[in-house]
């Protein structure tokens, strides 16, 4: 038992699976973290380990430039910006209060539901084994889509950005006196 | 570096769903108007794990899976700005951030 | 050839010479107006004269312009000539021409002195061209058209109240027939249409191929003759519908001859003549025709022996002989009907031409207010003893032709109870002569009962030469009967279809001259000589006496009908409309109401539950596809 284990973790494939096991755990638990939090600053910080977890599936995954992204832009961007949002709102206080509504059970379910329902369907099909070979230069062919067939999507965001950019200003405004 | 063959597709989807359903239930469940909005970008997460999933299992050659995430993570970083700007607004107006008290649109 | 086309001119001239005589109106250029009309009306005999003449007797031809076409209906404006709309033509032509020459004197003063002609040509204009009609459409049309032009006519002195009454009195019960006729009209063109191609079926010669062929069963056609009927009875004053031609009295003299005596209340009979094919084929209508038309004349003949007003007498006089006309129709004597129709219209119009005149002298309707004006008014009495001969049936005037035509018809007919009609239309005979030289006593004869009678004077040429005129016709238009050089045939074969006049027996002629004359006899020993008193009459049977003096009781009768019946109908249709239609609309709105009361629930303004919603929507969606059909997700998948 020991040489099978031995010879397991001789090969490539344990570490992939330790790798695997712990960004997941380490996107599903925080994630859990994140919504059954009662204090809301809490909830903003655990979603931190959970986006670096995502990262870390997309280095799996062989997507390193797309984990890049992930990490500067939300990590960096959207959470520092949640915690802008939470101090301005100032939903610090009244630890009593409740945090959850009405419908926690029906939400439950529903999510549930649909879970599991995504899940049977799953189980039920034939999955293509993916190749052991590395796909060559995915950025470089990553940033050659962006721009020869996919340059209008890619325009188009920037233009998103902009005028989100711009909408954020105008509604975030104080009102004037 | 790459995970395959050793880890299944089945494993990245079957983690995708879970994200999924949880995000969900936070935005079902919470009372404060920046929880629901974490709800959401985890669903959001949930989605892009699908997508280069997809792309690294089915060959790696085709880059519409990593250029459909790219736009995704854009427009949620779109998305959560004038979402949080929202919410400010709200917040100035209404006094507090619990989206069961704003119903304005009832009846 | 003249295109047919020219022929729409004889119903057009009229009607240019109205727009002219309104556009005259405009510029007060009043006392040219009947001169406009004068010359229209001949324009459109000579063109009538001329289409008599291409006739020949038994041709027929028609002509017809597409006026409107919407969906699969066509209306039509066409011009059908055979011997009817010759005859009639003409008749409604020379009667018009006479009459309006006779109102440059009549109306001669008074105001609206140039609205009267426009009425008048609209009027001539509307009668022609529903006597040239080749699909009843257009007959309907103009039918229509000559109603309003009645109504403005007889409410021409609109400010007086009775006048105003009687021309909405006539309008309204005219409507009731209308309302038939047109009930008809669609029930042919709905359960036929199609059945002769996409063009209309509107057409008279259309309609006759359709009902020789067979295509209506016999139910159907009884139902559309009844209908038809009930317009005819509507216009031509036949029972029950009369009770508004004694008050369309109201108008002036001169409308009543042309409308009221000669060619509008024939339209009925007319459009009966026109559509006899369809009652050819259903016996029930053409016996209910002649029991009408027999109830008619024998219950008009009996009111007109009541009255004291010169023109009421004439009017009650002109239903009656509408009756005689109606029955002759019914019992199978077309050419005798038609013949009958011709001649009523010239001594008619002549009768009330010259009660005209004597109205216009005298100052009065009241015949009981004159007296012994042969004297003093020689022309015009002389001229109404011509029309009150030919009215009365004696020989040698047309009368006495036209009515032995209709006799004879009665007398040798089919019909089942057909000889109590005969006895019937005698004993009308005799109730005619009576009431006729009643007046014609009355009025003429005897010395003057008061001082307008004893100072009146005859009327100016422009009134007396039309009177002289009509009582030329009124004499010599039996010989239509015979052979006249202008046309092949006599009006047996202008005529054509249905049985001629018979030739009648001895017997017929006889019976009805003796009772003529013993009408005359009566009337002259009663009102000349004062053998008999009236009075005493009238003493010994009170119970007559009532039931004539008020027409036996039918204007009531109507006035009960309206006032209870149609009144609860109304009653019971408001309320129809109050609580069901609205009803139903109101409810509708409470629906309405109601459901979004119901579904509002929905909407509680929270974000999340929505959310929740849509999700169980899409687990909704998933089961379906993902239970129901395996091989979508396959390709979804895209296996290989």
């Amino acid at each position: 038992m020991t040489a099978a284990l031995g010879q397991y973790l001789q090969s490539g494939s344990f570490w992939y699976v330790l790798a695997f096991v712990c960004c997941a755990a380490g996107a599903l638990i925080p994630g859990l973290l994140v919504v059954t939090s009662r204090n809301i600053l809490h909830s903003a910080l655990w979603l931190l380990p959970c986006l670096a977890s995502v990262a870390g599936l997309f280095l799996l995954l062989g997507a390193e430039l797309l984990a890049a992204i992930q990490i500067l832009v939300y990590c960096g961007g959207i959470v520092v910006l949640v915690l802008f949002a939470v101090m301005l709102t100032h939903g610090l206080g009244h630890a009593d209060v409740r945090v959850v509504n009405q419908q926690l059970l029906w939400g439950f379910i529903g999510a549930a539901g649909l879970a599991g329902i995504v899940l049977h369907m799953l189980s039920r099909q034939m999955w293509p084994v993916g190749s052991s070979l590395a796909p060559g230069d995915v950025t470089g062919r990553l940033a050659e889509a962006l721009l020869s067939p996919y340059v209008l999507a890619f325009e188009v965001s920037s233009i998103v950005l902009l005028v989100a950019m711009v909408g954020a200003i105008v509604i975030a405004r104080a009102e004037p006196e | 570096m790459t995970s395959a063959p050793f880890i299944p597709i089945q494993s990245y989807l079957v983690v995708s769903v879970l994200l999924f359903a949880i995000g969900l239930v936070g935005v079902f469940t919470r009372r404060n108007a920046i929880a629901v909005l974490l709800g959401i970008e985890l669903m959001l997460n949930a989605a892009n794990i699908n997508f280069v999933a997809f792309w690294r299992y089915s060959g790696g050659a085709q880059m519409e899976g990593q250029v459909f995430t790219v736009v995704i993570i854009t427009v949620a970083a779109a998305e959560a700005a004038i979402a949080l700007a929202i919410i400010l607004n709200v917040y100035r107006r209404f006094r507090t951030v619990n989206v069961d008290q704003i119903n304005l649109m009832k009846g | 050839m003249l295109g047919g086309y020219t022929l729409l001119l004889i119903p057009g001239f009229p009607f240019i010479a109205f727009v002219l005589i309104a556009a005259l109106l405009l510029r007060r250029g009043e006392r040219v107006a009947p001169f406009v009309l004068i010359a229209a009306l001949l324009g459109s005999l000579s063109l009538s004269i001329f289409s008599l003449a291409l006739t020949e007797g038994q041709k027929s031809f028609s002509t017809a312009l597409t006026w409107l076409q919407v969906g699969s209906v066509t209306l039509e404006v066409g011009v059908l000539i055979d011997g009817l709309s010759c005859i009639m033509m003409i008749v409604v032509c020379t009667v018009s021409l006479l009459v309006q020459i006779y109102s440059i004197g009549y109306m001669k003063g008074e105001t609206g002195y140039g609205r009267y002609f426009a009425y008048m040509s609209l009027f001539s204009g509307a009668m022609l061209g529903l006597v040239i009609a080749d699909n009843i459409a257009q007959t309907y049309i103009f039918w229509e058209l000559v109603g309003i032009c009645s109504y403005l006519l007889i409410g021409f002195w609109y400010r007086r109240p009775s006048a105003a009454a009687a021309a909405k009195k006539a309008f309204v019960v005219t409507r009731f027939g209308d309302l038939g006729f047109l009930t008809a009209i669609l029930i042919l063109s709905f359960q036929h249409h199609g059945l002769l191609g996409p063009h209309s079926v509107f057409g008279f010669r259309q309609l006759e191929h359709l009902v020789s062929s067979g295509a209506i069963a016999t139910g159907a056609a009884t139902v559309i003759a009844l209908l038809l009927f009930s317009g005819a009875v509507g216009k031509s004053a036949q029972f029950p519908l009369h009770i508004w031609l004694p008050d369309a009295m109201e108008g002036p003299t001169p409308v009543s001859a042309l409308i009221h005596a000669a060619t509008m209340v024939a339209a009925g009979v007319y459009l009966v003549a026109r559509t006899y094919f369809i009652f050819a084929a259903a016996p029930a209508a053409l016996f209910v025709v002649a029991i009408i038309g027999m109830t008619t004349l024998f219950l008009a003949a009996t009111m007109g022996v009541a009255e004291n007003d010169i023109k009421r007498v004439l009017a009650y006089s002109t239903i009656s002989q509408l009756g005689y006309m109606m029955l002759a129709l019914g019992v199978g004597g077309y050419a005798a009907g038609v013949f009958h129709l011709t001649t009523h219209a010239f001594f008619k119009a002549l009768l009330f031409l010259t009660a005209g005149s004597v109205i216009h002298a005298v100052h009065t309707n009241d015949m009981w207010q004159m007296g012994g004006l042969i004297r003093r008014m020689p022309i015009t009495a002389l001229t109404c003893l011509v029309g009150a001969l030919a009215l009365a049936g004696i020989f040698p005037l047309s009368g006495f032709w036209s009515k032995d035509a209709v006799l004879s018809a009665i007398w040798s007919s089919h019909l089942p109870g057909h000889q109590v009609m005969f006895v019937f239309a005698l004993i009308g005979v005799a109730l005619t002569a009576f009431y006729m030289f009643r007046l014609w006593f009355v009025t003429f004869a005897g010395r003057p009962r008061t001082e307008a009678a004893a100072h009146a004077h005859e009327s100016p040429l422009v009134m007396t030469a039309p009177l002289l005129l009509l009582a030329l016709l009124a004499a010599v238009a039996g010989g239509l009967e015979f052979r006249v050089p202008l046309t092949a045939g006599g009006i047996a074969e202008v005529v054509h279809s249905g049985t001629g006049p018979e030739t009648a027996s001895a017997l017929v002629i006889a019976a009805s001259f003796l009772l003529a004359m013993a009408g005359i006899g009566v009337a002259w020993a009663a009102y000349r000589e004062q053998h008999i008193s009236p009075g005493a009459f009238n003493a010994r049977f009170p119970g007559v006496y009532h039931l004539l003096k008020n027409a036996w009781y039918l204007n009531r009768a109507w006035e009960l009908f309206a006032s209870r019946v149609v009144i609860a109908g109304s009653r019971l249709a408001a309320w129809f409309d109050r609580h069901i239609v609205n009803g139903m609309v109101d409810g509708v709105a409470w629906l309405a109401g109601w459901t979004a009361n119901r579904l509002r629930t929905a909407q509680t303004g929270q974000m999340q539950f929505y959310a929740l919603v849509f999700i169980c929507a899409i687990i909704a969606g998933l089961i379906v596809v993902f239970g129901r059909d395996q091989t979508l997700l396959a390709l979804v998948m895209r296996r290989p």
